[in-house]
């Protein structure tokens, strides 16, 4: 289980995230939203322990992540929200470089490089350099390395981004299955609609702090709102999107 | 005069200046610098290099005036390092020749000719040429009119002033449109993929080459010389002969004798420009466009099938990570090559040396001093282009998978650099000394060369608490005429060494099995305590933010 506890991260004196709170259960998928800039992507960095937080603590399985950080990372696979790579190296490279950091045994590793890579669609071209793949296949890439160690806590952010529709679909049922087998999964999107499907519980953020956070079931009741697309709309968008679409258009044609 | 100059650019297409102002800022690659690299200061630092050394010509001219039968050598030595200091730039900014990704992303939708993109972008690079041209020579070229002028009148000082500059200019810029010819002529012949490979041999070569002629050729000292057949080739083969003659010729003390060699100055200067020209205007708009289509990087081999295992994962991916970045990425490439060029110019000078295979020859002290010089530079070379890095937002990567303590790493890289770099040259001298030296010295200098990479490494790494190429660094911050003083006292200060300490007692069994054993003492300890200090330390990707303490003044 994974808890994150008043957790807030100031940059020059300005809160990125403001007190968040919430835990991520093994067998569900959490789903983290909020606007552009709310502070997601910071939070999944501070989880992944790729920068320090301000306040708070993060606990996982109980322990304060920090009390083993080895430990904690050996069990973490974290998908981030741009596809940072080396591009100097190809797909196979990379992911072979990855299993080596993490000490993954060579015979094994090298079968589950190449049955990822297959299954990604990428075995053709895995040898070609990144430099020189689309964001989709980098996107798999992230994937593959992020999932190579069998994590027992994924963290994916935008992991959607740049994939084709196969690619999408495929995805979305290995976090349900990965879900189904245990696994923690928090899970940062703005495809609602997938959110809604995949997950069995939101939390919502705005300007660094948590608006919402229960199971989009119970969201939906109490707020009497049909869908996830309207209740997050109501909790974090503040302007009329079709007035600030019309005075776009306005601007383009003065 | 300024008001001139002005109107003469405002006069010029607004596109070329802006272009022009983009491309000379950027003829240091700004994707190897930090976002607070300082480049003026980086350029103002490699321009007092060149004029301390322009300086220093010009005052040893001046307080110790060179006997007349000198001036030859000196003409000659003042052309190569010219040639040498313009190749070496022509072959750093090979690159800019033509637009990046970034620059046929952004300026392809735009309404800008091709021809001007090139136009501008050799105008930035052909800048920084004049810049190093005129900074290596300006002091020089008017110690050399005086000195001139005091043997010929002052009516020569003129004549020879404009003549060292005629021939330092066209020089530098045969040079430069050779390099642009064969750049065109590959870059319209070849698929772009085998064009990269091709541009990154080409890049090593050229380091090379120009590093060997410049050390190694011969000079031509009285007109006897330019006369005698059996030279002819020789120098007919090299342009700083040909640019020697050229500078006679317009000074009007070239003999009839070397006449022929001028006008192949003339001819070969006519043939790099129409060449440049002729070819990139020819290639220039086929290779913007297959840059937006295929990759910078040069994919890896299809058949590469297996990854080699060297001793434990960490140590594997470390190891495969380092070799393949110096292999594939440009910069670090170049910048090593620049280093390994000095390495290649010693290893050439050694092969020079060599008797016939079969005959020994007692050992003497260049072989010593080389192999150490060799060793030295490939060292600084790696040490040097270790903290560049090749992707500061891939580094996320290695933070999330460090599941071992930072001194694994630390000795990982250590170990990395003993085989990628203190091997290599260790080998090489090896393989150059048992076969013609007598074994025990022979063996005795490979002792003492290998103990003296460890020590080099060793220091080279103390503090060095990162992985290579992943960690920033401030170019501008670099004081490079500071490292390049220092290095150069620590060249001499070796050379010292081996000709007062080792040289002797490798005479001496007795003396050399001690030096050996003082060396591996030091070797020993520089380990251990690089080691201890690993105990403590902190793997790093970003550079230490720096203490700022603000006094209140209470």
């Amino acid at each position: 289980m994974l808890e994150l506890r008043h957790i807030s991260k100031h940059y020059s004196g300005i809160a990125a995230v403001d007190d968040v709170t919430f835990t991520a259960r093994p067998g569900e998928v959490t789903g983290y939203l909020g606007p552009n800039g709310s502070g997601k992507s910071t939070t999944i960095k501070m989880v992944a322990g790729l920068i320090d937080r301000t306040n708070g603590q993060i606990l996982f399985d109980g322990q304060p992540i920090e009390s083993d950080l080895q430990a904690y990372k050996r069990r973490m696979g974290y998908v981030p929200e741009e596809p940072y790579l080396y591009h100097h190296l190809s797909g196979a490279e990379y992911l072979v470089m990855v299993a080596q950091l993490r000490n993954l045994p060579a015979r094994e590793s090298s079968e589950r490089i190449d049955g990822m890579l297959r299954m990604l669609a990428l075995y053709d071209d895995r040898h070609a350099s990144i430099s020189g793949y689309s964001k989709g296949m980098r996107q798999k890439v992230l994937i593959a390395a992020a999932l190579l160690h069998n994590p027992d806590l994924v963290l994916l952010d935008e992991p959607f981004s740049g994939l084709d529709v196969g690619s999408a679909l495929v995805l979305r049922s290995l976090i349900q299955e990965l879900a189904a087998r245990g696994k923690v999964m928090l899970f940062s999107s703005h495809e609602l609609d997938t959110v809604e499907r995949v997950c069995s519980h939101v939390v919502i953020l705005h300007h660094g702090k948590v608006v919402a956070d229960d199971s989009i079931e119970r969201l939906r009741t109490m707020m009497a709102l049909p869908t996830l697309e309207k209740i997050f709309s109501q909790l974090a968008v503040e302007h009329d999107t079709d007035t600030i679409a019309r005075q776009f258009a306005d601007l383009i044609h003065a | 005069m300024l008001r001139i100059v002005r109107t003469a650019v405002s006069r010029l297409p607004l596109e070329f200046r802006v272009l022009y102002r983009q491309f000379l800022m950027r003829v240091v690659d700004l994707e190897s610098l930090s976002i607070d690299a300082d480049v003026p200061a980086f350029l103002g630092q490699f321009a007092g290099l060149l004029i301390l050394v322009s300086l220093g010509q010009a005052y040893g001219g001046l307080m110790v005036p060179p006997p007349p039968n000198r001036m030859w050598h000196i003409e000659q030595t003042d052309i190569a390092l010219t040639m040498l200091v313009v190749g070496l730039v022509s072959v750093l900014t090979w690159e800019n020749t033509f637009p990046d990704h970034r620059d046929a992303m952004v300026l392809g939708p735009l309404p800008v000719k091709p021809r001007m993109i090139l136009i501008a972008k050799i105008a930035a690079s052909a800048a920084l040429l004049l810049f190093a041209v005129v900074c290596l020579n300006f002091a020089s070229s008017i110690g050399w009119s005086l000195l001139f002028a005091a043997s010929h009148g002052i009516a020569a000082f003129a004549r020879f002033f404009a003549a060292f500059w005629i021939t330092m200019i066209a020089s530098g810029a045969f040079l430069y449109g050779s390099l642009l010819t064969i750049q065109g002529l590959t870059a319209s012949v070849l698929p772009r993929r085998l064009f990269l490979r091709f541009s990154a041999v080409v890049q090593v070569v050229a380091f090379a080459v120009l590093f060997a002629v410049y050390f190694l050729a011969p000079y031509i000292e009285t007109p006897a010389d330019l006369a005698a057949l059996r030279v002819h080739p020789a120098l007919a083969a090299s342009p700083v002969y040909w640019f020697f003659a050229l500078f006679n010729q317009c000074n009007g003390s070239l003999p009839p004798d070397g006449l022929w060699l001028a006008h192949r100055a003339w001819i070969g200067l006519a043939c790099a420009v129409a060449g440049a020209t002729l070819s990139l205007l020819v290639c220039y708009r086929r290779t913007m466009r297959k840059t937006v289509e295929e990759p910078d990087l040069i994919p890896a081999r299809r058949n590469l099938n297996s990854t080699p295992q060297i001793g434990g994962g960490l140590q594997s991916a470390l190891l495969l990570f380092i070799l393949r970045t110096l292999w594939r990425s440009r910069q670090h490439r170049v910048i090593l090559a620049l280093f390994y060029s000095i390495v290649f110019a010693c290893l050439m000078n050694l092969v020079h040396l060599a008797p016939r295979i079969g005959s020994i020859i007692p050992i003497t002290p260049d072989f010593p001093i080389i192999t150490c010089w060799m060793m030295v530079f490939a060292v600084l070379g790696f040490r040097a282009i270790s903290p560049l890095p090749i992707s500061l937002t891939a580094n996320w990567i290695l933070r999330v998978t460090q599941l071992r303590p930072p001194q694994d790493y630390i000795a990982a890289v250590w170990r990395s650099t003993i085989l990628l770099v203190v091997a290599p040259v260790w080998v090489a001298a090896a393989m150059l000394s048992f076969f013609y030296r007598p074994y025990f010295p022979a063996g005795a200098h490979l002792a003492l060369l290998l103990l003296m990479g460890f020590i080099l490494v060793d220091i080279a790494l103390i503090g060095f608490h990162k992985v290579p190429f992943t960690c920033s660094i401030l170019p501008g911050k670099k004081n490079f005429q500071f490292v390049f003083w220092v290095c150069l006292a620590a060249i001499v200060l070796l050379t010292l060494f081996v000709l007062t300490v080792e040289f002797p007692a490798l005479q001496h069994p007795v003396q050399a099995v001690s030096m050996v054993g003082v060396f591996a003492a030091v070797a020993a300890g520089l380990r251990l305590f690089n080691r201890r200090r690993a105990q403590s330390a902190v793997l790093y990707f970003e550079e230490p933010p720096i203490e700022i303490i603000t006094s209140l003044g209470l």
